[in-house]
């Protein structure tokens, strides 16, 4: 059966000339699993806002969106409300009441259920999503994943038909990220629902979807099985394939065309499996277990100095970091990789000096940080840029917020503004000067927050995964960025769980777990040594060349061994 | 934290108790049925808090109890058994003492009864119970308990994100620190509309607005509470025909005057201390019977 069947679609949004959607021509089937993928602002927020009236934005409209043969206006809000589930990005933000049971029913209560439906309502959903652990608990409590699982769980309460998801996974750590997934992928298998979403994560949500949508600047241009739309890509030149996932980039990069559409590579099981049957036969040169030494052999002075540092929060409390020691060299670019809640934050925050070490001790540039005036440690020296970058922001436009940050340096006008403009220029912001830092994308607002911790002039730089939430397009400009900056001589060092972005501009990487560092070494050596917590591309050549990390180096051996 | 067994009980049953005792103790100022009240509250108040209520009922509410009655004497001097003259000629009489003493055990009594009402009315409870009167207002009741702990949060984000660029309250001149205070609440405010609009689209989409919103809840009235509502039924009706018998009041000025005790006020005492150990004979007799379980397994 049909689901949607969108016809001719074009929006606008109010005074805007150009067109969000252009003529898009859409058909869904119930059952499916759709995924909609594209840089950000291509549209695809808008096209599935379209799909649910009550979200639907005001602009100018035309064409026809069909919901179950009807047109989408003529079904009630009612049954809308119950039959379209939809699930938004932030998971703190969808989250209306301070209790999860008292979530979980929300919906129940707007469609005006009795108590006895909605008890054994939301007793379902909390069986079927492993909520009852912490059913009773207060929303405030939870992580961030549990948080995103609620939202889809209160929503699946009301049993709806359609699931449509606006990149629900891209403020939750990887490990999170799978299991919303999963979650989502049981849904579509055990429920028949049908599955329309929005993602970055390409490489864990290709191989669960049937479909593939690919959109640029409000078009079409690829609708296929995820396999057959990434080569349509491909064969495109378009540059949406460099996000693909690195089996088919690899295929892609060293067969040529004219492959059954079944044997293009998908996940890293399949991307093994093609290797093997195709490389010439190379043992993995035997590679001896790397221990970490954490010597390096850089010749520049030691900027950051961490001795022994045991550092807890709570008097009685557990230790959060334990006998932790490392150093970061003038001009390394040092990033930290980790589960959760293994001290990786707050390792940031001992170097910012708002934790002091209970035992042991932090040097930055041969001072302690916590005992540093504001003034020395955050002028010329230390530049934090905050997991939220929104939090950096206090003005009303990015260029006040800019100017906001040199109010206390003693510079004449004409300096304050020569130095404006080269930090705008080289953050590349000129375009959105004149607009409200909140109503930037993700990336850009990254951009601006950087330029605002930039104009203080820090030698030293600490990344909170900057990262989050970002699409592979400007994940690359923030590498370059970050690649421009050390070639300044900025010290770099980076907390991070996107293990593609660390392998790809690391130059030391460590491990954190338990509060210590486990693993520290450059990075090609050390993500060679990782066995599972390494890079797709790695995981999917391992077995031939151990230190094959990026998905270049992957494909130059493949070239070399034809 | 302790789970107590009143408290395991209806909201309704929970409530409505606690409105009748409270009342009872500040309108009765018998002082048999003062005593009952204040002993019956302090035991409660142990059972719900153990050792800490102990302390708090010695440390605050003991001395408190004394200075209230102490000081009566000195401004009130109604009454007709004169026991001396202070040095500005005025008189202490017997009755204000007294009636020094019976108004401030029937203050420590209410403030011990609210301590124990703090506890066994919980947030949700109290949210349930007026979201049956009024929807609307459970709802408005539970977002703030969700808003605000999460807006503290976020003011400790953004006071960190603003303390690594020199720019938080705890940085600078006295100046510096208010505008950077005041920065920081003003941010706080964009922040905070920014992201009630995806709240409000998230409430949007599960269909808030429709009309005939009900209010799910997680409590049932139960055999249970139906027999708790009407024993406290019937101990209320036995108080309230001693109170119209005037068995319940005492006359303290000029002088001090009680109805003679007779077989009714024996009844009535009785049901007054059933009911204001309600609780704490729950406690007790729930907790016999699980030792009494254990032991048999």
């Amino acid at each position: 059966m049909e689901i949607y069947h969108i016809k001719d679609l074009s929006f606008a949004f109010p005074e805007q000339e150009k067109k969000a959607l252009d003529t898009l021509n859409l058909s869904i089937n119930s059952g499916e699993f759709v995924t909609v993928v594209g840089r950000s602002g291509c549209g695809k927020s808008t096209l599935l806002r379209h799909l649910k009236s009550v979200l639907t934005p005001h602009g100018e409209r035309s064409g026809a969106i069909l919901y179950k043969g009807q047109p989408l206006n003529a079904a009630d809000l009612r049954t809308q409300a119950a039959d379209i589930g939809f699930v938004l990005q932030n998971p703190d933000n969808q989250i209306v009441t301070d209790k999860v049971w008292h979530e979980l029913a929300f919906g129940l209560e707007s469609l005006g259920l009795d108590q006895q439906t909605m008890r054994l309502r939301v007793a379902e959903m909390a069986s079927f999503f492993g909520i009852q652990t912490w059913f009773h608990r207060n929303v405030a409590e939870l992580s961030g994943g549990q948080k995103q699982l609620l939202n889809l769980a209160s929503i699946m309460a009301m049993h709806p038909s359609v699931l449509i998801l606006d990149e629900p996974t891209s403020q939750l750590d990887p490990i999170a990220a799978m299991e919303f997934l999963d979650t989502v992928q049981r849904i579509n298998r055990e429920l028949g629902t049908t599955v329309i979403m929005c993602e970055h994560r390409l490489e864990e949500v290709l191989p669960i979807s049937d479909r593939l949508i690919v959109m640029d600047r409000g078009a079409i241009i690829a609708d296929h099985t995820p396999r057959a739309a990434g080569e349509a890509l491909r064969a495109a030149g378009h540059p949406m394939f460099a996000s693909m996932p690195a089996p088919m980039r690899i295929h892609a990069a060293v067969t040529r065309q004219g492959t059954m559409d079944s044997q293009r590579p998908l996940t890293i099981k399949e991307g093994r499996q093609w290797l093997q049957d195709n490389m010439l036969q190379e043992a993995a040169e035997p590679m001896e277990q790397i221990v970490s030494t954490g010597k390096t052999a850089n010749p520049n002075p030691v900027v950051v100095q961490f001795k022994d540092v045991w550092c807890k929060y709570e008097k009685h409390g557990a230790d959060i970091i334990k006998d932790l020691s490392f150093e970061v060299r003038r001009g390394q670019f040092y990033c930290i990789v980790g589960g959760n809640g293994t001290g990786k934050s707050t390792t940031l925050s001992l170097l910012s000096g708002i934790l002091k070490p209970n035992r042991g001790k932090v040097l930055v540039e041969g001072q302690q940080p916590s005992a540093m005036k504001v003034r020395d440690l955050f002028h010329n020296r230390l530049g934090v840029l905050p997991q939220n970058p929104q939090s950096l922001f206090v003005k009303k436009t990015v260029e006040l917020d800019l100017y906001e940050v040199l109010s206390d340096v003693k510079l004449s006008s004409e300096e304050k503004k020569a130095k404006v403009d080269q930090v705008v220029a080289f953050a590349e912001l000129e375009s959105l000067l004149a607009m409200h830092p909140y109503d930037l994308s993700g990336g850009e607002q990254q951009r601006a927050a950087l330029a605002k911790v930039l104009l203080l002039n820090p030698t030293i730089l600490l990344l909170d995964e900057p990262t989050k939430g970002l699409d592979a397009f400007f994940k690359e400009k923030l590498g370059a960025f970050l690649h421009k900056l050390r070639s300044d001589g900025v010290t770099i060092i980076m907390v991070s769980h996107d293990i593609e972005f660390c392998a790809k501009y690391g130059e030391v990487c460590s491990m954190f777990f338990d509060g210590s560092m486990i693993a520290s070494n450059e990075t090609n050596t050390f993500f060679a040594g990782n066995h599972f917590y390494t890079t797709a591309a790695n995981r999917m050549a391992r077995h031939l060349w151990r230190d094959a990390v990026t998905t270049e180096s992957v494909i130059t051996r493949c070239l070399n061994s034809r | 934290m302790r789970r107590d067994s009143f408290a395991a009980y209806h909201p309704i049953v929970n409530f409505g108790y606690f409105v009748v005792v409270l009342a009872f103790s500040m309108i009765f100022m018998h002082p048999v049925f003062q005593g009952i009240a204040l002993i019956s509250a302090v035991t409660y108040s142990i059972v719900l808090n153990g050792i800490k209520a102990i302390r708090f009922n010695v440390l605050y509410m003991l001395p408190m109890l004394i200075i209230l009655a102490a000081a009566n004497p000195l401004f009130n001097h109604a009454g007709v058994t004169i026991l001396f003259y202070m040095k500005d000629g005025n008189p202490v009489t017997l009755e204000s003492i007294l009636y020094g003493i019976a108004s401030s055990c029937m203050l420590i009594t209410v403030m011990v009864w609210f301590s124990c009402y703090n506890k066994v009315m919980t947030s949700d409870k109290f949210i349930y119970l007026f979201g049956r009167i009024i929807p609307a207002l459970s709802l408005i009741f539970s977002m703030v308990l969700r808003f605000v702990p999460r807006f503290k949060q976020q003011i400790r984000v953004i006071s960190v994100a603003q303390r690594s660029i020199g720019r938080d309250v705890t940085q600078g001149n006295v100046v510096h620190r208010a505008r950077h205070g005041i920065r920081i609440l003003s941010i706080m405010t964009t922040w905070a509309m920014e992201n009630a609009i995806e709240t409000a689209d998230s409430m949007k989409a599960r269909g808030y607005g429709l009309p005939g919103r009900t209010s799910f809840s997680l409590y049932r009235l139960d055999r249970r509470d139906q027999t708790m509502l009407i024993t406290l039924a019937i101990l209320i009706a036995a108080v309230l025909i001693g109170a119209s018998a005037g068995e319940n009041t005492i006359r303290y000025f000029p002088s001090i005057h009680m109805k003679d005790q007779s077989w009714l006020s024996a009844v009535v005492y009785t049901a007054y201390g059933l009911l204001c150990m309600l609780p704490a004979i729950i406690s007790l007799v729930e907790e016999l019977k699980w030792k009494f379980i254990i032991s048999k397994t």
